[in-house]
């Protein structure tokens, strides 16, 4: 399930972009046609999840009919319909919208407490740094997926909320290592010291000076940590610790295919989800591909 | 799980478990390919709840399509080897010894083995066909069980009194912590003084000869003659030397178990796979196969294991991968009464750890009858028999199940699917709509109820919804507790088997349990059992109950006729109401003969055989 | 780099023991125990609670943790209570067969990864090239489980090739080259399933590493010399990018274990995974903290180690 993506934007030179800088992403984006066609897709597709879900019914897509389960794709049911008799459409956008969600919200979040652990230990160096990569190092250690499936398991009410506080506490320590290891190095710069014998606040350098120079990096990894995100809660649906039916996910159907009868003979059950998870994770990758490119060559440039 | 006489020694294992077990409605998934022609709830809307066509038994006619025995009726040839299918997801946990065990998967690897030394009918009474005799004096207290002489264990030697004496004495220990001791060995005189330390040994319990034992026990009821005496003995040759709390997880019970049935465990791959050999020195005679493999399959490959003749029968085949096999041409498909019920119950009141017994005292509209009574109705049976599993199941008219004739009646009403019949009833007992349309409590006030609902298998949940929007139809406001299917301990957890508190905001379940050999139903609603999870505290059905363990119930008609009174109140009272029936259905390799599911077949396990060297392929 | 190495293993050992403590504490936290499924309407409620006393259950957390500690010091990991023996027996045979799976998946990653990363390293653009980039492409984001599956029905059901479930036939003698073969050919399809996904990362790194080693200015040197093509690739550009991946052994490992969960669960293969999903739903706690602790011991171990060949491998990791 969660791929290690993190890892190998890790392996990237510096880079010391100014905002502006972004600029530059988005013209390498543009001159890209894969990047471009990706994002392209990408919104569409979040558009199209995100309107669809508003107009339809959640309450009309998990009624139950026992009467039509397992129908095929017909004109009546775009994409057949699965075990509850229910409409695999209408699931299919609701369950995308879910996993957008859920892979935004767990990036953002994890991307948050990274970037701020990351700051705080490589701005101020010394024990706070210690300690702080002694509790990283913590969890990096833990069995990620064990973990998890506990705490699945306490939490009395499964919600999209509550499953992305689960993820993020053990998923911002790619992010904080990377961040932490750029802050090392702009601590050491002159503009540093002399924004400190100015007298400016080490909280005022850190996110008004060093931050800004190291924006490109992280919204490199951050893109990438989206696209594996996205797939991140089918895994644990799939072994039966995901979300109930109540909230489609494309991880529920996914799981459908466990069912050796469903996996050979009603692929429409489970088939478009998987085909959808692999595309919008691909095209998330694609984009961010080409923005790490972009940060690439512009420190290339830069220094 | 069973086939008769077959059938017998493995109720053997469910006597144990007077009415016993687990909730079994979420493992057995069921699903068929969406049919449209069948439903017959629109027709029935319309009339008022009275029956005026005859009664049909639809358990009956849904059997009908099935045999009990398969067609081949061959020699078996000699050295046959066959392959048993253990269908479990996870592997078996490896207790093998009927005093120690817990899980069912580990009864069916068991049964290969050893078998109990007293045997039932088609009835779940014990007749005199097994391996010990007996027989009670006058007060129906005091049994005299006799070992046969030609009953050995698989080291040879000779199965004694004292090994069955031995048993009790375990499981009595202080020391034991399997789930044996039980309400049924506790009957056993003397043995509660034992089990606290205050006596030596159990004063109930006398052994005559080597080979005659003498149980006293405190109550006579019929409960007794249906698997009420602990008929597993336990050789003290081996395990007399060593401590009771070592006994469970020791290589005598794990890796080189022995018993007294007609194969011996020759390897053993711990929780995957057992071989046997043939048991020569068999009490009943020689076995038909010289070997037996029982393997663990996983749901998801029974029906291509069952098609390449990889096994020749399974335990239990997943209704929802039937309509797919049906049609093989290399198996046979057998079917029997499954000994089982699934049922919905309301949450009434709490457990009181202190005395020991429920309290019914929970302030919820639910106290009201009617309501209970309308939402019973509103509840269709068959059309979840029909399309979640494959017509197989079907609504359940009674707590008491096909599998017990003597007791089972068709003709005993419950609760047909009746929509308008619930509104009605509502209206009359004086609810009114709110302005969400739904009924709101008799002092206006929003009314809605929490449902907890057991995760497993993947019409759980479809299923859940489902009686959700049929409770919704007749304007009651259910929720899925949480939003979501509750794992197994969790579950029972919440619902009142755990170690505090019921959890106060369940006030629905629902749940099946898989019944014993005794259609007494008292562990599972009477005032001071645990199980009573809806907390249901009612005198009549008490009294009812006691009747029906009487002296005087030992009159059939009296039984009969108590249970019947019974089945009215709980029709009544509605504290829980009574889901779906099923069938239990086998697929049986077209090699294999001996086998039966008929309740009266005159067949033992020692009959199977197979009348080809190799299975059959489709 | 004894200091380098004797830091390391200190850090290690507070770790353990936070871990600990954080695993015993969540799964005590767990609703309902081992007792709550079990359901014998003729078991007394004395007999139940009996039990709980017995076994320690009803204790404060603290105190059990204690009595787990002390035992875990004198290597006893406690009894399962569903299985009723010692959970390092049960633990132990389990254990077996995930390591099997493990070690053969990471052989297999190995030697499917580093011919394709090279091949796609040093012929970039090539058509080869694009074919491997491709499928590392898709492999990147096609999930585990549904790959496992598919191949499961196709090579294990469709074609029958394989055994479908289990670690080794019934009925084989241990030891016999028969019971070797039989765990061989159970062993084959998950580790494969396993490896085929499992190597995308180790390729692409090898391609990129090769990519960039090849303009560094100490190839484009010994080219100059006149060494010839394969030599500058198997003496120079290789031995730079091969050692890191070598040194990648533990982190591969660690990488796995959620690997291993979804096989294990897909093929029905007995291993600590697939005990972990089971004891989970029992809430047979001393399992379920034994196996916690065991993969968070795993993980450390593979790190520590990789850690250390890296540091050895690469000097200027030390530094930093």
């Amino acid at each position: 399930m969660a791929k290690e993506v993190v890892e190998t934007t890790e392996q990237n030179e510096d880079s010391n972009i100014s905002p502006s800088g972004l600029r530059v992403f988005w013209i390498e984006i543009l001159r890209d046609k894969l990047a471009l066609g990706s994002l392209i897709f990408f919104v569409l597709v979040t558009l199209t999840v995100f309107i669809g879900s508003a107009l339809l019914d959640l309450d009309e897509i998990t009624k139950i009919d026992p009467l039509s389960r397992f129908l095929p794709p017909s004109s009546e049911h775009i994409l057949g319909t699965d075990t509850g008799g229910r409409e695999i459409f209408g699931q299919l956008i609701y369950g995308t919208r879910n996993s957008l969600v859920i892979g935004i919200l767990v990036t953002a979040m994890s991307g948050t407490i990274g970037v701020l652990v990351g700051l705080v230990s490589g701005y101020f160096g010394g024990h706070t740094d210690n300690v702080l990569m002694r509790v990283l190092d913590f969890f990096l250690i833990l069995p990620f997926l064990m973990i998890v499936i506990i705490f699945v398991s306490l939490v009395p009410k499964y919600t999209i909320t509550s499953f992305s506080l689960i993820m993020t506490a053990f998923l911002w320590m790619g992010i904080a290592r990377l961040v932490r290891s750029k802050a090392l190095q702009e601590r050491e710069l002159d503009y540093v010291n002399a924004s400190k014998t100015l007298g400016t606040s080490n909280i005022t350098i850190m996110f008004s000076h060093v931050f800004p120079n190291i924006t490109s990096i992280i919204i490199v990894n951050m893109t990438l940590s989206l696209a594996s995100n996205i797939g991140i809660e089918s895994g644990l649906s799939f072994l039966g610790f995901g979300f109930p039916e109540s909230t489609p996910s494309l991880g529920t159907l996914l799981s459908y295919a466990t069912n050796p009868t469903t996996l050979e003979k009603r692929w429409w059950v489970w088939a478009p989800a998987a085909i959808l998870i692999l595309l919008l994770m691909l095209s998330v990758r694609n984009v961010g591909e080409a923005l790490k490119r972009a940060a690439d060559a512009q420190q290339r440039r830069g220094t | 799980m069973k086939s008769n006489k077959f059938y017998k020694l493995l109720v053997a294992m469910l006597l144990v478990l007077t009415l016993a077990l687990v909730a079994c409605g979420s493992d057995d998934e069921g699903d068929a390919e969406g049919t449209d022609d069948t439903s017959k709830s629109e027709e029935n809307g319309e009339d008022d709840g009275e029956d005026t066509e005859e009664p049909v038994d639809k358990g009956e006619e849904i059997l009908s399509q099935f045999q009990y025995d398969p067609s081949n009726t061959g020699e078996p040839i000699e050295g046959g080897h066959l392959t048993f299918g253990l269908v479990d997801d996870d592997p078996f946990e490896g207790t093998l010894n009927f005093n120690f065990y817990s899980g069912a998967p580990d009864a069916e690897v068991l049964n290969w083995f050893d078998e109990s030394l007293l045997s039932v009918d088609g009835d779940f009474l014990y007749d005199q066909e097994g391996a010990a005799t007996w027989e009670h004096d006058d007060s129906g207290k005091v049994f005299t069980l006799t070992i046969r002489d030609e009953v050995n264990w698989h080291d040879g030697e000779p199965v004694t009194a004292e090994d069955w004496e031995f048993a009790h004495e375990v499981i009595g220990h202080e020391d034991y912590t399997g789930p044996r001791f039980d309400e049924t060995l506790r009957n056993v005189e003397g043995i509660e003084e034992y089990n606290k330390g205050e006596a030596d040994d159990i004063s109930g319990i006398e052994v005559i000869d080597d080979k005659t034992l003498e149980i006293t026990y405190k109550e006579a009821t019929p409960s007794l003659l249906a698997g009420g005496i602990w008929s597993y003995a336990l050789p003290k040759h081996i395990f007399g030397d060593m401590e009771v709390a070592d006994m469970d997880s020791s290589d005598e019970v794990r890796k080189n178990p022995i018993g007294i049935g007609p194969y011996k465990v020759e390897t053993i791959v711990p929780g995957e796979s057992v071989t046997y050999t043939k048991n020569e020195d068999y009490w009943r005679g020689e076995p038909a196969l010289d070997e037996v493999t029982l393997k663990v399959i996983a749901t998801s490959s029974v029906s291509q294991a069952i098609s390449t003749g990889e096994v020749d029968i399974v335990n239990d085949f997943p209704a929802d991968q039937y309509p797919d096999n049906e049609d093989l041409s290399n198996v046979e498909f057998l079917a029997a009464y499954d000994n089982y019920f699934s049922y919905l119950g309301f949450k009434l009141g709490e457990w009181d750890f202190d005395e020991g017994h429920v309290v019914e005292n929970r302030d919820t509209p639910l106290q009201d009858k009617a309501l209970r009574q309308a939402m019973a109705m509103a509840i269709d049976g068959d059309i979840i028999g029909e399309q979640f599993y494959h017509g197989l199941r079907w609504e359940a008219n009674s707590i008491i199940d096909p599998g017990h004739r003597l007791y089972h009646d068709p003709t005993w009403e419950g609760y047909e699917y009746d929509p308008d019949a619930a509104i009605a009833l509502l209206e009359e007992a004086g609810y009114e709509r709110g302005d969400d349309d739904f009924f709101t409590d008799l002092d206006g006030n929003e009314m809605s109820f929490n449902f907890i609902a057991q995760a497993g298998g993947e019409v759980a949940e479809p299923l859940a919804e489902l009686q959700i929007q049929m409770w919704e139809a007749i304007g009651v406001n259910v929720e899925l507790y949480n939003d979501k299917l509750y794992q197994f301990n969790d579950f029972y957890d919440r619902v009142g088997n755990g170690d505090e508190e019921d959890d106060p905001n369940v006030d629905i379940f629902g749940g099946a349990w898989s019944t014993g050999s005794d259609v007494d139903p008292s562990g599972l609603y009477g005032k001071n059992v645990r199980f009573n999870f809806a907390r249901w505290d009612n005198e009549e059905s008490q009294d009812l109950l006691q009747a029906a363990l009487s002296e005087e119930a030992f009159d059939l008609d009296f039984r009969k006729e108590a249970y019947k009174d019974w089945h009215d109140l709980m029709v009544e009272e509605v504290p829980v109401f009574p889901l779906n029936f099923g069938l239990e259905i086998v697929p049986v390799n077209k090699r294999v003969v001996g086998y039966s599911l008929d309740p009266d077949s005159d067949l033992f396990r020692y009959d199977i055989g197979v009348t080809e060297e190799e299975p059959q392929v489709d | 780099m004894w200091k380098f190495t004797i830091r390391r293993m200190l850090i290690v050992i507070p770790q353990i023991i936070l871990l600990s403590v954080l695993v015993f504490v969540l799964a005590k936290m767990m609703p309902g125990d081992a007792l709550t499924g079990q359901l014998d309407p003729d078991a007394s409620q004395e007999s139940i609670d009996n039990i709980r006393e017995k076994l320690g259950w009803n204790d404060p957390w603290y105190q059990q943790y204690g009595n787990w500690v002390v035992d875990l010091s004198k290597g006893d990991l406690g009894q399962s209570f569903t299985y009723k023996m010692p959970v390092t027996e049960l633990i132990g045979q389990r254990l077996k067969n995930t390591v099997w799976l493990s070690l053969f998946s990471v052989i297999l990653i190995y030697v499917i990864s580093v011919p394709l990363g090279i091949i796609s390293g040093r012929y970039n653009d090539s058509i080869l090239d694009h074919a491997i980039t491709g499928y590392t492409y898709l492999g990147f984001a096609t999930p585990l489980f549904i790959f496992a599956l598919v191949m499961l029905w196709v090579f294990g059901y469709h074609f029958g090739w394989f055994p479908t479930s289990g670690s080794v036939a019934p009925g084989m003698e241990p030891g016999s080259l028969e019971y070797v073969m039989s765990r061989f050919k159970h062993l084959l399809l998950p580790s494969i399933s396993l490896a085929l996904i499992g190597v995308v990362g180790t390729v692409q790194y090898l391609r990129s590493e090769i990519i960039d080693t090849k303009q560094k200015d100490f190839i484009t040197t010994a080219r100059a010399k006149g060494a010839s093509e394969s030599r500058v690739y198997n003496r120079h550009i290789l031995r730079n990018s091969l050692l890191p991946i070598a040194a990648f052994f533990g982190y591969e490992v660690v990488n796995l274990i959620s690997g291993t969960i979804f096989v294990e669960m897909i093929y029905g293969y007995p291993g600590m995974g697939q005990l972990f999903l089971e004891v989970i739903q029992l809430r047979d706690y001393s399992v379920v903290t034994s196996l916690v602790l065991l993969y968070g011991i795993a993980a450390v171990v593979g790190t520590l180690l990789s850690d250390i060949t890296l540091s050895i491998v690469d000097p200027r990791i030390r530094i930093k």
